[in-house]
């Protein structure tokens, strides 16, 4: 046991000491506010001012109610609007302090057609947009009410923020006037097109509960973060194996100590530094978010936290130590059968991608979450990370079947490090030599 | 040398195979304690799997290993020291830490264990480089350091593969210095080397393996003896005439100064020596040679080939 202990405590302190490790530690948060904020900020821009477009209107009929959709800034979905009358103060003071970030600024024209030919007014326009007077035209002919197709012609087609805006301002302007053309009032016609809101409580042995509605993102962003953390650490647990192959310390270790502490010992400690650093990250984004959350509600926007219960998060530890653990094993047992770390990181990478098959299982999950598939999918310890995340925030199973996943997760840890234990044992004996899928099992057997 | 006393290590028909490889053979030993045990043998004849089925890295597939007395297993892993033939040390880790893990590892630790290493690296003239880390010591140094790594735990049998490699003649001295030391302190020192010159001046016992057999084992001094091939050396001035007399002398070489001679079968060296002065030569040196080692080591690679 002191061996052991020797062990971690070695893998930690000489990790935890280095450069590396106190930089990546304190630049990481500052790292994901760079690439997780800067990159939404600049995909959401809109360089360049407002979007001129001019619009031929060969029906006479749309180009108001078009000009007009186009000109609203508010936000354009309809129920929003119409629930005016519900929404407190607070939330309409929210919705107009909205950032305006990717929504598509219009500025609209009418080209009076004065009895010319289209093709000669596409021929000005074409020109007027070559000389960067105009961005783009929308060309309405007279019989869009009954046929309902509009051409648009742009510099940038490829903008699809622009067009997707020009189509659904144009539906709302066409269909408003077929319904005029109908007689139809459109006051009636909005209130009997109100959507119904449903709320959803969910019933659990607990009683009623209401459902905060974050449950697939939480389990989205679980899976994320298990993914990320394998592809972070997994090879630093393979470094870690390979170091002692590579440098031949391994044969004064077996020397000294038996095969399997010695793995579990690396395993452990070198997983502790990816804790530490996680932990340290995972406090660094609470205060952030906490400092945010302050600031919003010093200006008055009610901030609805996520309700997330203590037993949630005690199961979010418990899965993701689990899912770590299982695929940062599978990096130590291929670490002891290549010879560099490039080797074993191809090697790896097939494999962790089992834990994004996990989502493949997510909505079949979602919609029965008691079915069989669910059952076994979250007994199957490669997937179980995932697939029982996704059954306890959706529905959540008896806790025998969570635990009984959780059981076979760690014991299929244990059994992926004796394997590991065994293969390098072995492995380490034959110099510099990848070995191949038979030859691993020959050492299996051997050791 | 009385047969009573138990040996430290017994090695009884123990055999090792690799696939359809055969490392070692049948192979049966004793090194009793206090002794410095040669193993010796050419490259890839089962020494260093020899060695390894000793401290339990790897097990016999047939055969019995017993140390101090008991069946080999994991606990008595503590009791050896052992220096591998292939180094390793963690390169960034600073000497005095990667000490102290080794020490650990060799389940020993706290003040006992800084009081050792200190020891230890002021004896390998090594104090001023415990803070620094590995990968700057010369090669030499690191030799030491991982010398100190398999006597750190002060262990009654310490097994030795190559520890002259890479070592200038100062710290070869010192090197032997300890060696010796740790023989007189009563340990049992398993040597493995191709330095015939130095296993000859170390070691008590000797046992040679070449493909995978063991080929002679035994005391060395009895060895010798018994391989003694009735060789005379000779430094002589004259009566040059007399070695090429084929009745006489079967074999000349020149060795340094000394002129070897093999005679032959049922020639006294006296009768050569009595017919040289009868020749007239100025005899400056008669010595009846033992052969060395390393003699008795080609001799016995090339008979097996």
């Amino acid at each position: 046991m002191k061996k052991f202990f020797a062990v971690i405590k070695r893998e930690y302190l000489q990790r935890v000491r280095t450069k590396f490790f106190v930089v990546t530690t304190l630049v990481g948060p500052l790292m994901f506010a760079l690439f997780g904020i800067v990159p939404l900020y600049i995909a959401r821009m809109n360089i360049g001012g407002p979007t001129r477009l001019a619009v031929i209107d060969q029906s006479g009929k749309v180009y108001d109610r078009f000009r007009e959709a186009l000109l609203q800034t508010v936000d354009e979905d309809e129920d929003d609007e119409l629930d005016g009358e519900r929404a407190d103060p607070n939330q309409q003071e929210q919705m107009q302090r909205k950032p305006s970030f990717g929504r598509t600024h219009f500025e609209v024209e009418l080209v009076p057609s004065s009895g010319r030919p289209l093709e000669e007014l596409k021929r000005e326009l074409n020109e007027r947009v070559r000389r960067n007077e105009l961005d783009g035209y929308v060309v309405i002919p007279a019989d869009i009410l009954s046929d309902g197709k509009a051409e648009f012609f742009g510099r940038n087609t490829g903008d699809i923020f622009t067009r997707g805006a020009v189509a659904d301002r144009l539906t709302r302007a066409v269909r408003e006037e077929r319904l005029a053309e109908n007689k139809i009032d459109q006051q009636v016609l909005r209130e009997a097109g109100r959507r119904v809101s449903l709320a959803s409580t969910k019933i659990s042995s607990r009683g009623e509960e209401r459902v905060s509605g974050t449950g697939l993102m939480f389990v989205l962003s679980f899976g994320v973060l298990i993914y990320v953390s394998v592809m972070l650490y997994g090879q630093m647990v393979l470094a870690a194996v390979l170091e002692e192959k590579e440098t031949r310390i391994a044969e004064v270790l077996f020397s000294s100590m038996r095969s399997f502490p010695l793995m579990m010992g690396k395993l452990i400690g070198v997983s502790m530094v990816a804790l530490t650093q996680l932990t340290i990250w995972g406090l660094a984004f609470l205060l952030f978010a906490a400092f945010g959350v302050g600031m919003a509600a010093a200006q008055g926007v009610p901030v609805n936290l996520p309700h997330v219960s203590p037993l949630i998060v005690v199961y979010f530890l418990l899965f993701f130590l689990m899912g770590y653990f299982i695929y940062a094993t599978i990096y130590a047992l291929i670490g002891s059968m290549v010879t560099t770390t490039q080797e074993g990181g191809q090697l790896a990478m097939p494999i962790v991608l089992m834990l994004v098959a996990g989502f493949y299982f997510l909505f079949p999950i979602i919609r029965s979450p008691n079915s069989p598939l669910a059952f076994w999918a979250s007994m199957f310890p490669f997937l179980a990370p995932i697939t029982m995340m996704v059954r306890i925030t959706t529905e959540t199973p008896p806790a025998w079947q969570i635990f009984l996943s959780l059981a076979i997760g760690f014991a299929t840890v244990v059994g992926l490090v004796w394997l590991t234990a065994r293969v390098y044992r072995v492995g380490m004996l034959m110099y510099g030599k990848k070995a191949s899928i038979p030859e691993v099992w020959r050492w299996v057997k051997q050791a | 040398m009385t047969d009573e006393t138990k040996p430290t290590l017994v090695l009884d028909h123990v055999t090792k195979r690799y696939g359809d490889f055969t490392a070692v053979d049948d192979l049966s030993l004793q090194v009793r304690p206090g002794r410095v045990f040669g193993l010796i043998g050419p490259n890839g004849a089962g020494k260093t799997t020899t060695i390894r089925m000793i401290v339990n890295i790897t097990v016999p597939d047939s055969g019995r290993i017993e140390l101090f007395g008991q069946a080999m297993e994991t606990r008595l892993q503590d009791r050896i020291g052992y220096l591998p033939e292939e180094r390793g040390l963690y390169r960034k880790m600073k000497v005095g830490e990667q000490l102290k893990f080794f020490a650990e590892l060799k389940d020993v630790s706290g003040k006992e264990a800084d009081e050792r290493i200190n020891r230890w690296l002021n004896k390998m003239e090594l104090s001023d480089w415990k803070t620094k880390r590995t990968k700057d010591l010369s090669k030499g140094m690191q030799q030491k350091v991982q010398f100190i790594t398999a006597v750190i735990h002060n262990p009654d049998l310490l097994i030795l593969d190559e520890p002259f490699s890479g070592l200038d003649p100062v710290n070869v001295e010192l090197m032997k210095e300890t060696i010796l030391e740790n023989k007189r302190e009563g340990k049992t020192i398993i040597l493995s080397t191709h330095q015939m010159e130095i296993a000859e001046k170390l070691c008590d016992d000797v046992c040679m393996i070449n493909h995978a057999k063991k080929v002679l084992d035994g005391r060395l001094r009895e060895i010798r003896r018994s391989f003694s091939r009735n060789a005379v050396a000779l430094q002589i001035a004259g009566g040059d005439g007399l070695l090429h007399d084929k009745s006489l002398v079967v074999n000349v070489r020149q060795n340094g100064d000394d002129t070897e001679v093999l005679l032959a079968p049922g020639v006294d060296a006296q009768i050569l020596l009595k017919r040289l002065v009868e020749a007239g030569a100025v005899v400056n040196k008669f010595e009846l040679a033992e052969p060395s080692l390393h003699d008795i080591f080609i001799e016995k690679v090339r008979e097996a080939s």
